[in-house]
């Protein structure tokens, strides 16, 4: 009726099926580490993986106590060197790293595989803190799957030797833990740090730097990293009115200009008119405290002020993606008095340098005598001198401000707003150099604006008395396309100087529906970034107020409870399918078979078998009773274990019997 | 006394588990039959999900809250998966094959699903000795379990443990069910104690004194049964196509040998050691032999089944009747 099948005994040894699925898992893990990681990891992960396969085809043997324990210091001084020192989180995660991949070689029982297993799983959440794109969440998915698929090999018998059958398991119990984890995530209470951890190093990132010198904008220029995004809550200005501010630069030491150290926390006075614009602002990590507003702006989050400069901070620098929401009045008066001492600091130029350019200032200074008029002047000039806006100016020599204005004629907006300042303050008007973003590419699907690296720009702000300080931009006049329809737009012929190369999507705008692509694409990472990513404890709140309401935790804690309960019953109920318990026609027979017995008077007990009850009861039964009844008993059985075809109808024919004799 | 009171708490859940799971031959595993606790790996894996937290929290990281959720989740749902892997599967006692005391005997049972799969099942008598099988839906699987046979006669077979991991190993789902099997243990033979058996007249211990000596009264042939020699086989005939015929000797019966209780040195259990290795002995051999006892005599008789019977006696001598 059945064989008896060796069966395997419950050993303490790892299963085929799981130590594969735990190399592969193990690679995994490692990938998305390899960018921050020293490389030689990569090969002690080889030695190790091939060692321990080795060993399991009983080629080579476990490594004995010396040589794990110079594995062990060797790799922890190599962590050492290579980064510098054992703290930080760099160099932590590097020894987590290298703990993760050590272990194999001491994996020898499935206790020794489960540590394994969640260190794996632990390392994926570290690699989290370094990268937490779309595509990164996405892609920490492969790893998740097959740590799981080797936590469940660990419990497999050995008669299981389809990795993809245990794969395709894990699969299903990870499908069906999603709803209960997107319930958890919404509504699990978001907590404040509970204290404060090493934070990711900073990543060389892109983005303005606290001087500039006038080459340093044209490099940022060709870099197409994002630096934010906005969304407006009405509608989105005209690019000419995106003036993206992030700092003031009235230091100029002949070269460079540069931000003051006197710039105070102290706010700047101000007057709101006309029209304000609000809008919330996602920024990259900049590793600078420095935010972007528009003109005059203000933020009501406690971390944010705003500073004498006009310029909006962050009380820490921004080194993870940083949301804010801010407020600004474009037309509001700025600083409509300044004592003598602060005209005299946005006065200052170095002793000598620029001969020319101070001449023909205190020329200009002759001719108007109105400041606005010299401002005009000064514009008309760059508009009708054949001044050339690129990425590629020459080289200048130590009067540069000379040598842009009068000989050379080429340069990029921080060459036009440094040349401007020095000329404005020449005449004696005060003036300083504001650097920041200008424009944004407008995305039409998620109705925000997407300000890369190369929308970097510097501009002009001169003050006059009772006026306070106006914006004018020099680069506008030279090249009004820039600002009216971007960067890339102005410098057609220079388009080689983008980054991203070919495969660059930003290559191909001119292509509508990669473009249309792109947007899209970038409208999802901005999803994600404000709805996942930024689901912390301010959004959850707005969230949950939203839904449900004035929400305390009490009720949240409840109201998580309750549907956590909901959405198990029905895993659970989907798990069981109670209403499927009597479509087995089989069954369906013996059930009525049973209760036709039952109504005789003859019970059959709990986990008795059919012949035991047969003949408990035989001997009260007629003779033409025990006939149909061992008959149907019989025909059951066959189906049951004799594994033949179901011959349903017998069984039926055999209980038709069985009810003709009571 | 102080273990007495430490064993209580074992004796009340002893009680309780045969109050909730009485002696029956074949169990369906249903709700009251199954329990289930976190295991070690359980309790391990939510201490690294609370480490994940922490992560999570203190770097306000919504990704590392999301796998902490997700794996969260897995493991609560783990529980409803495990218990499922033992709901609903039968198990059935298949008989047990007998074993001298010392030995192991086996223990057959059949595990038997319905609509289910069942992966990985573990049985056993310790959680620590356990066997794994799979049970695939509509089956049933054999499993053969080794038992010790502490002592002669009837040995009650523990409480079978019928437990899984599966599918995560984070929780056990188990049941401890009582088959009402017995196991049958003959008395442990004692070979080496040189006792003779008491032959008609004569020692007779070796086998060749016999066989040989009735040679000559040869009384004709018989049909050959299970459990003849195969030295007494008339090949000739069954060489011309007559069929299996054994030659039948009469002087056997004065070769009688009598294994007599009565006679043995020692203690009854030490008897009846020394009268297992002698059925034991004389069984290999033709010669028919009787088993005296003080309250029965089985036998004079050869072949398996007089072997079984004597030995069954030796089992149950002075235990009740089977």
């Amino acid at each position: 009726m059945s064989a008896v099948r060796a069966a395997a005994r419950l050993g303490d040894d790892i299963p085929r099926i799981s130590l594969m699925w735990l190399l592969i898992a193990q690679a995994l893990v490692i990938i998305p580490h390899l960018l921050h990681v020293p490389v030689w990891l990569i090969g002690l992960w080889l030695l190790c993986a091939v060692w321990r396969v080795q060993v399991f085809r009983m080629r080579w043997s476990f490594p004995n106590g010396w040589m794990k324990a110079t594995l062990m210091l060797g790799s922890g001084f190599a962590v050492y060197l290579s980064r510098g020192g054992l703290v930080g989180l760099d160099a932590a995660v590097a020894l987590l790293i290298t703990a993760f991949i050590l272990k194999l070689l001491e994996v020898r029982n499935r206790r020794d595989a489960l540590v394994l297993i969640f260190l794996g799983f632990f390392t994926v959440v570290t690699s989290y803190l370094f990268a937490d794109s779309l595509l990164a969440a996405l892609y920490s998915l492969l790893p998740v799957i097959a740590l799981l698929s080797a936590l469940l090999g660990l419990q497999q018998s050995r008669f299981a030797t389809q990795p993809l059958a245990t794969l395709k398991l894990a699969s299903r119990l990870f499908a069906q833990a999603i709803p209960l984890m997107v319930l958890l995530f919404v509504l699990f209470p978001r907590l404040d740090p509970l204290w404060s951890l090493p934070q990711p190093k900073d990543k060389g990132t892109t983005g303005l730097s606290s001087s500039m010198t006038p080459g340093d904008l044209a490099a940022l220029g060709q870099s197409s990293a994002l630096a934010f995004r906005a969304r407006f809550e009405g509608a989105i200005p005209a690019p000419t009115q995106l003036y993206w501010r992030a700092l003031t630069l009235p230091n100029f030491d002949g070269r460079s200009w540069s931000i003051s150290e006197r710039f105070e926390a102290r706010q700047p006075e101000w007057q709101a008119q006309g029209e304000s614009i609000s809008y919330s602002i996602i920024m990259q990590p900049s590793t600078q405290p420095w935010l972007f507003s528009l003109d005059v702006g203000s933020s009501e989050q406690a971390d944010i002020r705003l500073m004498s400069d006009f310029r909006l901070q962050r009380r820490t620098p921004v080194n993870r993606t940083y949301q804010y929401q801010a407020t600004s009045w474009p037309q509001a008066l700025r600083q409509p008095q300044l004592s003598q001492a602060q005209q005299y600091e946005f006065l200052q130029l170095p002793r000598d340098g620029n001969p020319q350019t101070r001449e023909w200032a205190q020329t200009l200074r002759g001719q108007y005598n109105e400041d606005d008029a010299l401002v005009a002047a000064l514009l008309r000039h760059f508009n009708q001198q054949p001044y050339h806006y690129t990425l590629k100016p020459p080289l200048l020599g130590r009067d540069s401000v000379d040598e842009f204005l009068f000989s050379s004629l080429r340069g990029f907006c921080a060459h036009y707003a440094g040349a401007m300042v020095f000329t404005l303050r020449a005449a004696g008007i005060p003036s300083r150099v504001v650097a920041g973003y200008q424009g944004g590419e407008i995305n039409q699907v998620g109705q925000f604006v997407q300000v890369r690296q190369f929308d970097a720009h510097a501009w002009v702000e001169y003050w006059q008395s009772g006026q306070g300080w106006r914006s004018v931009d020099p680069t506008f006049q030279v090249a009004p396309e820039r600002i009216e329809r971007g960067l890339q737009n102005a410098l057609e012929d220079e388009a080689d100087l983008f980054q991203g190369g070919f495969l660059s999507p930003l290559r191909y705008q001119n292509i509508a529906w990669i473009n249309q692509l792109r947007l899209s694409w970038e409208n999802l990472n901005h999803r994600w970034q404000t709805q996942i990513l930024g689901y912390q404890r301010d959004n959850q709140q707005a969230w949950l107020k939203q839904w449900f309401g004035e929400v305390d935790w009490q009720a949240l804690g409840l109201l998580l409870v309750a549907s956590a309960g909901l959405i198990i019953a029905l895993i659970v109920l989907w798990m069981f399918k109670p209403w499927q318990r009597q479509t087995d026609p089989v069954q369906r027979v013996l059930t009525d078979f049973q209760r036709l017995l039952r109504r005789r008077g003859f019970n059959r007990y709990s986990g008795e078998g059919l012949r035991s009850f047969y003949q408990r009861i035989h001997l009260s039964l007629s003779e033409q009773q025990q006939q149909a009844l061992s008959a149907f008993i019989e025909i059951y059985e066959q189906q049951q274990y004799a594994e033949q075809g179901s011959d349903l109808a017998g069984l039926r024919r055999a209980l038709a019997q069985v009810k003709k004799s009571c | 006394m102080l273990s007495r009171l430490f064993n209580l708490p074992r004796q009340w859940f002893a009680a309780w588990l045969a109050r909730r799971l009485p002696p029956v031959q074949s169990i369906r595993l249903q709700q009251r039959h199954i329990f289930i606790v976190p295991t070690l790996a359980g309790m391990a894996y939510s201490g690294a999900l609370l480490l994940m937290l922490l992560v999570a929290i203190n770097y306000q990281n919504s990704l590392a809250y999301a796998l902490t959720f997700l794996l969260a989740s897995l493991g609560l749902l783990s529980m409803f998966h495990t218990w499922r892997n033992l709901a609903g599967l039968t198990v059935s006692a298949s008989g047990s094959t007998p074993c001298f005391a010392g030995e192991y005997g086996s223990y057959r049972l059949r595990l038997h699903s319905g609509k289910a799969d069942y992966q990985a099942i573990a049985v056993g008598w310790h959680a620590k000795q356990l066997t794994l099988v799979d049970v695939a839906h509509h089956s049933e699987q054999c499993v053969e379990l080794s038992l010790l046979g502490r002592r002669r006669g009837w040995q009650q077979s523990p409480r079978l443990r019928v437990e899984t991991r599966f599918p995560l190993g984070l929780f056990v789902a188990w049941s401890q069910v009582d088959l009402a099997q017995s196991i049958l243990v003959y008395p442990q033979p004692l070979p080496d104690v040189v006792v003779a058996a008491t032959g008609q007249g004569d020692e007779a211990d070796s086998e060749q004194t016999s066989v040989v000596a009735g040679v000559d009264d040869y009384q004709g042939l018989t049909a050959w049964q299970a459990g003849d020699s195969l030295r007494r086989i008339h090949w000739k005939a069954w060489s011309k196509g007559q069929g299996l015929l054994i030659k039948q000797f009469t002087e056997q019966q004065g070769q009688l040998q009598v294994l007599d209780f009565q006679q043995m040195p020692g203690d009854v259990e030490f008897r009846l050691s020394v009268l297992c290795a002698q059925v034991l002995k004389i069984s290999q051999t033709d010669q028919p032999y009787c088993l005296l006892l003080p309250s029965q005599q089985i036998g004079p008789d050869l072949g398996p089944e007089h072997r079984q019977r004597c030995l069954r006696a030796l089992a149950l001598y002075g235990v009740g009747i089977s």
